[in-house]
This record gives C-alpha cells, structure tokens and sequence, in this order.
C-alpha cells in the first residue's frame, strides 16, 4: 500500500510541492518581518507623535527613529525575493 | 558649496544716546543676528548689565495687545493676507492714532454685546431644559407651589406607583420617561417619600414659572429666535468692518511689532550707565554695508568692529549657502537638523540624490508625469517659503521618476511599447500563467544594483565623514576620528572582496576563480582579511565600544534593498490594477458587445483611475518616506551632526509698509 502511493509521487509532483513550500516560505518571511515591524513601530509611533506634540522640532529626528525598525521587513523581503527568485 | 555661509562677529559700542539710531538701522538692515547679552562674573563684562526697555515700550505692547484682541476677533492673520499696495510709514503712524481707537472701540463694543447676547440665549436654554419634562403637563405651573397644606412631588419613576395616602397625581409618558406630579397632604410626605425611593424616584426641580410649560417654552423659543438674529446682524456688521479694515488692521499690526521690537531690543545688549555695547553676528560679505549703514546713521560716533567667525572656537548661527537647484532641499534638511557651523553641509547632495531615489523607486513616466502637474498645479494653492519649497523637491522627484521611467519602460505598469528597458526589468507575471510571455523581474541583477548604490553612498557618507574631522580638528582625537572612519570604509570594502572571491555574483566582479597563494587562501582573501583587521583596529582606537555596530555595514547595505522592494510593490499594485479595470473587466466586455457592456466598460475605467490614484499616493508617500530615510538614517549617521542655530537676523520683514 505505501509503495503504491510512493510510486504516485512522480518528480512533477515533488516539483510542484517543493515550489509550494517555496512559496509559504517566503509568505512567512515577509508577513512575520511585517508584524515584527509592525508592532516595533507601534510603540515608536506612538511615542513620535507624543513628542512631536511636545516640541514640533523633534519631527525630522521621530520621522526616523519610526522608520527605523523598516529594515526587519526589508530583510524579509530580501530573504523572500531569493527564496523565489 | 558643502558648506554654510560664511560669518563674522560683529562688535557695536556706542553711547546710550545712540541707541534708537543704531538700532533702527540694524532693523531697517535685516542682517545683525543679535547674540543675547546674558549677565556674567566674568572680568570682561564686569559693571554690564542687561539694558531697559525704551520709552514707550510699555504703551507700544499695550496699544498691540488692543490690536491684536481685534484681529483675533476678526480672525485675520497676516500670512494669510497678500499685501496689496504698501502704506508710507508716517502715513500710517498718523492713521494708527486718529483711526484705529475708533476701530477698536467699535469693535469692542460689537464684540462684548455678542457675547451679551450669547450668555443670554445660553440662559434661556438652561430654562428650557428644566421645562421640557413638564412640557406635557396642561397645568399652570404657578398653581403647583405655595401651599401651605400641600407638599408636591415631581421626578420620573420606573412604574406606575400608588403612594397609599390620599393625593392627587399626573402621569405623563414620553421618551424621556415616565413623568410623574402629585399632590400630598403635608403630613404624609416622609411616608411617600420612602415609597418613591423603594419607586426608583428621581425628583425633577419644577420651574418657578407662571403659566403652562408648553407656553413658556413656547415663548422662551421666541425669545432665542430674537436673540439669535441679532447676533448675526452683529457678525455680519463684523464682517463687513473685517473687510473693510483687515489690511489696514495689519498694517498696524507690523507697524506696532516693529515699533515693539525695537523698543525691546535694549534687553538683548549689555549696557552701563553711559553706553552700550551689542554682539552679534552678520554673513562676512555683508560686514562692509553693515558698517557704512551704521557709520551714516550715526554720523561715525558708534565704534563697530569684527572678526571672521573661528570654526570650533565660536558657535555662530547658520545660513545656507547653497546654488540654487540645492535650495529647495534645505527644507529636508531642517527638518532633521540645521548643520553646526564647522560642519559639512549635505544639502546639495540630498538635492540631487533625494530625487534620484525617489526615481529609482517611483520610475513610471505616468504617475512622474501626475506628480509633476501636481507639483505646478498646487503652486497656485499653496503659499509661504516652505510649501514653495517642498513642491519644488516634489517637482525634481516628479522630474526624476519620468526619467527613470524610461530608463525602467514603465508607463502605469504597462511596458512602454517599443523602449527596451535600460535598467533590469521590474515587470512581473500577473494575470498570466506560469511561464506567460514576460520573463518577469529581473531580481537578482536589482538587487545587486541597489547594494552597489548602498556602497556607494556610505562610502561617501564616510569620506564626508573624514572631511568633517579634517575640518573641526581638535587636537589627538581628530587623527584617530578620521581613522576610524577609513577603518569604516576598509572593513566594508574588505567583506566585500572576500565574498567576490566566494561566490560569483552578477554585476560584480568574479574572483571566484584565482589561485590559492597560502595555505589554499588565495590572494583576494587575504588582502580582504586584511583590510577587514586593519579596519577594526581603526575603529577600536577610536572607541571600542563602536563593535558592536559592526553589523550595520550589513544591515545599512541591505537596507538600500527598499529601492527594489518598495518599488517592485509599487510596480505590483499597477499591474494589478491594469489587470482587474482591463484583463477582466473591460477586454471581455469588448470582445462581446452589448448595451450592458457599456456599464461595464465605465465600472473598469473607474477601478483603473481609483486603482492609479491610490498607487500615486502610495508611491509619493512610500517614495517620498524611504527616500527620505536613506538619507537620514543610511547616510546622514555617518558623518552629520546637525543641531546649528538658524540665523535669524534682528528686524521684522515688512510686508505692508515702506519707509
């Protein structure tokens, strides 16, 4: 019976699965990247918009310390795009 | 270039009774940025001590603080406001006595009646609302108090509810609850009130009124209607004296400010009983007319002298010095940070390589050519400095994306029919099987492209960086602070050769394929391994503690990855749209016709202009931002500070006035 089924497993199909994996994988890395970015940039946002209250002065430094954390999703972007690519 | 305008420091010492002169001319000038006296211990300003205000500051501030109650009331401001023709000044000082007193009174006068008027419909609403629950209630109201025999009872209740004592009750139902009035003889009324309260009783004051609600109401309405009339007769009579007076309004407004200012200035100078003395800095080239102007104004009894600024010795303010394409993109720059005095200026290298980012991510000749008509369309709508300014770094950005859009083929997603990309393909396969007729993006080669623009830029931020220490020079730590610099530079480079003789990379050299020398390392490795120690021990002689950002040369390399990121999904959103407004919807409908199609075919086209407008936005924000943090954060944290002082010269710009 398990031979049977082995001998199904013909080399499109391991293809096409490994192209599927291929494509979760990458799916993971950059949605997770995202979240993991997302939520860094919660708190910092909050706290930018704060302190731009504050003293409008800060805003070019707060605009960056916020945009800081964007580079967690763009090294999942990156791992993605060399996982399809 | 790269460098702020070069200043010097001015000294002016002049007896007391030159005061008003000189400082008139230093207002009339625009160009003396006063450096505040502040009280020390020190020897050389022994016996200084801050001035006094002139005669009539305290009227002037007065006199503004009327005026500018009014202007507020008329909610006139003057940057809103553009001067039409401008009054003489003697003129208008003769104006601002005969004419503005009455202004003020009248206005005053409007004012405090509509606010009359205000509390007075405000009272009347409180009467209202303590009549509405008994607006049901046919009875007089007056006939419900003054008994001596009597109590009365009004509240809502959650049922219907019996006291159990011989009363009288009124019950009326509405949405507000159930209301309801009674009438108990005096010695029942502790039994009935422990009743109500099992009853869920919550009294309601009745009105000290005569006659029935409803008619009070009624009449208080009436009464409210009146009041409210004549506040908009009083807001139109406002108005039209608003009309009619904003420019002259404001024109007293700067007159007054600067007769403030200049009445003021004396806190700002040191001063003894005889003479004063006022520090302050003007731009080098303009020391010369500073001088003449003084010595005319004075007839050459004030003693001015000055010095070129000594860079880490003085902290002088700031003013750009830039050609003009860089201008605009001063704005960029003061919103992280004016440059120090001795420091290099990036400006003119973020005018040219915001744009090109930006390009870079946003290449379509479509929505450049969107963003361009933008940026000359909101001209007209947009006044002051900084808006010019920033719709001009919009409009070189807009300009670049056209440019990169050829370069990239793009024109809304769509390939440019004919143009062979010059740059790698960033086309992808959507809405066609796998394998379909485009051969999709080229990644790697992107990818590749942007690490090498990454080197580059930290490379120069870096050599900027050794420029900046070359030029502040302070002693022992100058050397080591430009060699921990090159170490920067020499532990990059030296990763980079080392993975060159590892992997063969497109767009970059192949080293893959060199004989071993020693030990099977060949010789790239080595000069890689070397200049990667040599590098650290640069940076640790600085300061060891700069290891640990070791793995920024890393991270600050990929991170130029967001120009292929960002715009690949910019490139994506596009394609999408043209495939859902055109592939599905529009092209099926034409291949067959009929009346239904018609509908369709409007529906496609409104998803392709609402799918573009989104993507424009995005791709300005997502564009605009990143663009904007690579500068900031990639190039700007190798080398710049900031934190300079803007040079903001003594003496208000007069804009409705002339001598």
């Amino acid at each position: 019976m398990a031979g049977e089924e082995l001998a199904l497993m013909t080399v499109e199909m391991v293809e096409a699965s490994q192209l599927g994996m291929k494509a979760i994988a990458a799916a993971l890395a950059v949605g997770l990247t995202g979240f993991a970015t997302a939520i860094a940039e919660m708190t910092i946002g909050s706290a930018a918009v704060g302190a731009t209250a504050e003293n409008k002065d800060v805003f070019g430094l707060v605009l960056l310390l916020t945009v800081i954390p964007e580079t967690i999703v763009i090294f999942g972007l990156v791992v993605a795009l060399l996982l399809i690519f | 270039m790269l460098a702020p305008e070069q200043m010097s420091r001015v000294l002016i010492a002049a007896p007391n009774d030159l005061l008003a002169p000189i400082v008139a001319e230093l207002q009339r000038q625009r160009l003396f940025h006063i450096e505040d006296f502040v009280e020390t211990d020190a020897e050389e300003y022994e016996g200084f001590r801050i001035g006094v205000p002139m005669e009539g500051a305290g009227e002037t501030s007065k006199e503004l603080l009327r005026l500018r109650s009014v202007t507020a009331a008329f909610s006139v401001r003057p940057e809103d406001l553009t001067p039409g023709g401008k009054v003489r000044e003697s003129q208008l000082k003769a104006q601002v006595e005969h004419d503005l007193p009455a202004i003020e009174a009248e206005v005053e006068g409007l004012l405090s009646r509509r606010t009359a008027l205000e509390n007075q419909a405000k009272e009347l609403d409180q009467k209202i609302e303590g009549l509405a629950p008994f607006a049901e209630m046919p009875v007089d109201l007056a006939l419900l108090r003054g008994y001596s025999t009597l109590t009365f009872f009004a509240g809502s209740v959650a049922r219907t509810f019996d006291p159990g004592v011989p009363h009288e009750a009124y019950y009326s139902e509405s949405k507000r609850g159930k209301l309801f009035v009674a009438a108990v003889p005096v010695q029942y009324r502790q039994d009935v009130e422990r009743k109500l309260l099992d009853a869920q009783f919550q009294a309601i004051p009745i009105p000290d009124e005569q006659g029935t609600a409803k008619e009070r109401i009624d009449a208080y309405r009436a009464q409210q209607d009146g009041i409210r009339k004549e506040i908009e007769e009083i807001s139109a009579t406002i108005e039209d004296l608003r009309k009619k007076h904003a420019e002259f309004l404001v024109a007293c407004d700067e007159l007054l400010s600067l007769d403030a200012e200049r009445s003021e200035a004396p806190l700002r100078f040191a001063t003894t009983d005889h003479a004063f003395v006022a520090e302050g800095w003007v731009p080098t080239h303009t020391v010369g007319p500073l001088k003449d102007g003084l010595a005319a104004a004075t007839g050459g009894r004030a003693f001015v002298a000055d010095r070129p600024a000594e860079p880490g010795h003085d902290l002088p303010p700031v003013e750009y010095h830039n050609i003009d394409f860089a201008k605009p993109s001063q704005f960029l720059l003061d919103v992280y940070s004016r440059p120090k005095y001795a420091e290099i200026d990036p400006t003119l290298v973020m005018a040219i390589l915001f744009p090109v980012f930006f390009g870079i991510i946003l290449g379509d000749v479509g929505y450049g050519i969107i963003l361009l008509a933008m940026s000359l369309g909101l001209r007209k709508l947009l006044k002051g400095d900084e808006a010019r300014m920033l719709l001009n770094v919009l409009r070189n950005a807009a300009v670049s994306s056209i440019v990169f859009g050829f370069l990239y083929s793009e024109f809304l997603g769509f390939s440019i029919p004919g143009l062979h990309p010059i740059m790698p393909s960033r086309h992808l396969n959507i809405g066609v099987a796998e394998g379909g007729h485009g051969h999709g993006p080229a990644v790697p080669e992107l990818m590749i492209m942007t690490a090498w623009i990454g080197i580059a830029y930290i490379t120069l931020g870096r050599i900027l960086g050794i420029l900046n220490h070359a030029r502040h020079g302070h002693g022992s730590h100058r050397i080591l602070a430009m060699l921990a610099n090159l170490g920067w530079i020499l532990v990059m480079w030296g990763i980079l050769v080392m993975i060159w003789s590892a992997f063969p990379l497109p767009l970059m050299p192949d080293l893959t394929g060199l004989p071993a020398v020693v030990l099977g390392i060949s010789l790239p490795v080595i000069v890689g391994g070397i200049m990667v120690v040599v590098g650290i021990v640069f940076i640790i002689r600085d300061s060891a503690l700069e290891i640990v950002e070791l793995p920024t040369i890393l991270s600050h390399v990929l991170s130029f990855a967001r120009l292929m990121g960002v715009g690949l999904s910019s490139v994506a959103i596009a394609m999408v749209v043209n495939y859902i407004a055109i592939g599905l919807i529009i092209e099926p409908q034409l291949e067959n016709f009929g009346i239904i199609s018609i509908v369709f075919i409007i529906v496609g086209l409104f998803v392709f202009l609402l799918g573009h407008l989104f993507n424009t936005v995005l791709g300005l924000l997502g564009g605009g931002l990143q663009s904007l943090r690579l500068n900031y954060v990639e190039f700007f944290t190798k080398f710049y500070k900031g934190g300079g002082e803007k040079y903001n010269p003594f003496g208000m710009k007069r804009r409705f006035m002339e001598d």
